[in-house]
């Protein structure tokens, strides 16, 4: 009976790891490539799609290279086609709507992008919107107002709960907030407004700071960003003889004095020293030689 | 017994200057041509010939994983962005620590007037010639791409403790090799002749070196003045080349290197594997060519007293480098302390203080501990945890950077090395004991005039 159940066990454990392996072994076989859209509106004047093809590995995403995706605007033909694309090493893409798509793309206020991979294709739907900024300083005060709208029925109308970022443009494509918020909504009027708490901030020569109000990854308008410059920094003043002085930090053409008075020192004793002790050595074969 | 040549006359009649003093050693009663025949260099027996067999193949697997990594790049390494300096700069370290030995043993025992120490100056000094030979070549191996490497002194920034590392170890070379070879002429003359015993192609290098040695006054006058001017130089050159390797970590800011005290710290570390190193090859080279009567228990218990002072004196500086960090745990230094006393570190790092400073300074306190074989045991002791305490010192604070580690591969967030990086470390160490071999085997280990020189005037 005990070699029975033994038995029993053993198999069940088998059948499970078998059914577990044929699980994976199937997930994996099955793992499509999907493709995803991102819609972007850069000042309200630069509309284009980021492309990315991705499977599924496990429980992770994972980039699909080299994929070749055509995109569609609206519907799937010929004359809709905005464009076909191959992605990168990393699965990447970028697509810039065609002009000659204008007229069909200022009729209505939705619309849809279709990429087509392979036999699937992914459908992104999207509001056309735009984002305005004005600044304004009363009283010393500095204040960034920005305001969002959508389209519909050919009218502009105030987008409410937008959550968007508002800032000046750094680095590395970072955003620092205006604020004292790192991200903030829009109200029933569309509008939002900041009050510019970054005193002194290095801008550029003239001590322009770049203004950025970004939304990102909305579901119904995408990514919206609009830029403005304004002199509200401090002038970055180039310090053109910083690496032109004699430090320890500088080019090698540049090295400070005392440090190669110092070297070459050292070095002259010391290899002087070496040189002597050899001529020595001659010496003493001379001297060999003589007897 | 083996017929030899007569010793010429004025190799035994003309007396070193540096040479005053009654030895410790043998008792003065030994004759000159039984000095020679005992301190001529031997061929290799069974054992000789296995061990040096051994160290060949150690050194070409070493060379073979080279190959590969000349071959495929630095990527055979496990090094990567964060740990840059694995295994080879931990190695490199040690052979620059160990080759100090050359200028505490030859230089300044002989500058402070003590003869004692008379039999084991060229031991010292082809450990240091060996050892810089092989840091040396490390740190070309550490570079991946070799061929790049005259760009160091073609474009080197003077303001780079890499440079000043790599001016200081040639000088410190040519300093070593130049010690090695003053003391050797009187020995060379007394190797050329006893052609029958070296063969024709070993005197024929022995005439090359040393033929226009004829052992003259004014001969001795000069070597004697240039091995002062040699032990005076080479003290300072040895504390730079050891202070800018400690400075290659010093001047950069990382926790476990950010210290003040690391030049001290790393100098009296050197001394004490360079002492470590000698008792062992003083063990070694008494037992294999049966050298009792030259290197004596006095010796030893000389050498003992040596090793244990610069044992606790590295002790010290390891307090210091440690607990004061430890007593102020600042956070960026936690993980790295903390990795090191409790975490995946402690038992190398316990290793390291336990049985390479620890257990010898117990040892050696005693009369009893400062006999050959206990010694023997010590000097291992002392080597292997200065080994892995050079590991210690660069492995586990790359690990540790200052700004987190994020979006880096699994990989980069530990490091252990390679077969390829274990190979080329285990095949320089052999590569530097096997130096140490063929010079034994080509020249005498123990400096034959001033052995003779020292019994006549024992006598």
């Amino acid at each position: 009976m005990k070699t029975l159940n033994k038995t029993l066990i053993g198999l069940t454990l088998f059948l499970c790891s078998l059914t577990t392996a044929l699980s994976v072994s199937a997930q994996d076989t099955l793992a499509q490539p999907v493709v995803k859209l991102h819609y972007f509106a850069s000042n309200n004047n630069i509309q284009y799609l980021s492309v990315e093809t991705v499977t599924k590995s496990g429980k992770k995403w994972k980039p699909l290279p080299k994929q070749t995706v055509t995109i569609f605007l609206d519907s799937n033909s010929a004359e809709n086609l905005i464009s076909k694309t191959s992605t990168d090493e990393t699965g990447k893409s970028t697509v810039v709507i065609q002009p000659r798509l204008q007229s069909q793309w200022n009729n209505g206020s939705k619309h849809n992008f279709i990429a087509v991979l392979d036999e699937n294709s992914t459908t992104l739907e999207i509001t056309k919107a735009k984002i305005v900024m004005d600044t304004v300083t009363a009283d010393g005060i500095r204040t960034i107002n920005v305001k969002i709208m959508f389209l519909e029925n050919n009218a502009w109308v105030p987008a409410s709960d937008v959550e968007l970022k508002i800032g000046v443009s750094r680095s590395g494509s970072s955003i620092l907030s205006a604020g004292e918020e790192g991200t903030y909504t829009t109200d029933s009027t569309g509008a939002v407004s900041v009050e510019f708490k970054r005193d002194s901030l290095p801008g550029d020569e003239k001590g322009n700071l770049t203004l950025l109000a970004k939304v990102e990854d909305n579901e119904l308008y995408g990514n919206l960003l609009i830029e403005k410059k304004v002199p509200w920094g401090s002038a970055f003043v180039n310090n053109g003889n910083f690496f032109d002085q004699r430090t320890l930090w500088s080019t090698r053409f540049r090295t400070p004095l005392w440090l190669l008075a110092m070297a070459y020192g050292i070095l002259i004793i010391v290899w002087g020293t070496i040189i002597y002790l050899v001529l020595q050595i001659v010496r003493i074969k001379k001297l060999g030689n003589a007897v | 017994m083996e017929n030899l040549n007569p010793l010429p006359q004025q190799q035994v009649t003309i007396i070193s200057p540096l040479i005053k003093k009654k030895p410790v050693g043998h008792s003065g009663s030994l004759t000159s041509e039984q000095i020679i025949q005992d301190l001529l260099p031997q061929k290799f027996g069974k054992r000789g010939m296995i061990w040096t067999a051994v160290l060949l193949i150690i050194a070409m697997i070493g060379a073979f994983a080279y190959y590969r990594q000349l071959r495929y790049g630095l990527v055979v390494t496990h090094m990567r962005d964060y740990v840059s300096w694995g295994i080879y700069i931990s190695n490199f370290v040690f052979f620059v620590a160990i080759s100090l030995v050359g200028s505490l043993i030859t230089a300044i025992l002989r500058l402070a007037n003590v003869h004692w120490a008379t039999p084991l100056t060229r031991i010292a000094e082809i450990i240091a010639v060996s050892s810089i030979v092989f840091a040396s070549i490390i740190i070309v191996v550490d570079m991946g791409r070799p061929e790049r490497f005259m760009n160091l002194l073609l474009h080197g920034r003077l303001q780079s403790p890499i440079i000043w590392d790599v001016i200081v170890i040639c000088t410190y070379f040519f300093i070593s090799l130049l010690l090695l070879y003053f003391p050797l002429l009187p020995d060379l003359k007394i190797l050329i002749s006893f052609k029958e015993k070296s063969g024709r192609l070993l005197n024929k290098l022995y005439r090359f070196q040393g033929s226009f040695w004829k052992g003259t006054a004014a001969q001795f006058r000069i070597s004697d003045r240039a091995i002062n001017i040699l032990c005076i130089t080479i003290v300072p050159v040895a504390f730079c080349i050891h202070t800018v390797t400690s400075w290659l970590f010093a001047t950069t800011y990382r926790p476990g290197w950010d210290s003040t005290n690391f030049g001290a710290y790393f100098i009296s570390g050197a001394f004490l594997v360079g002492a470590g190193a000698v008792v062992v090859a003083m063990f070694m080279f008494r037992w294999a060519y049966h050298l009792q009567k030259y290197i004596t228990e006095k010796h030893f218990e000389k050498m003992g007293r040596i090793v244990v002072l610069l044992a606790l004196l590295y002790l010290y500086f390891n307090i210091n480098e440690y607990l004061v960090p430890a007593f102020k745990m600042k956070k960026p230094e936690e993980a790295h302390l903390t990795e090191l006393f409790s975490g995946q570190y402690a038992p190398l790092f316990w290793f390291a203080i336990i049985v390479g400073m620890i257990i010898p300074i117990i040892v050696l306190l005693f009369k009893k501990g400062r006999k050959p074989l206990p010694m023997f045991i010590a000097g291992i002791m002392i080597v292997v945890g200065a080994w892995f305490k050079r590991y210690l010192i660069v492995t586990p604070t790359l690990l540790h950077p200052f700004l987190p580690m994020e979006d880096v591969p699994a990989s980069y967030h530990h490091y252990f090395p390679s077969w390829e990086e274990w190979a080329i470390a285990m095949g320089s160490l052999a590569g530097a004991l096997l130096i140490i071999t063929f010079f034994v085997r080509i020249y005498p280990i123990i400096p034959i005039h001033e052995t003779i020189t020292e019994n006549e005037n024992a006598e």
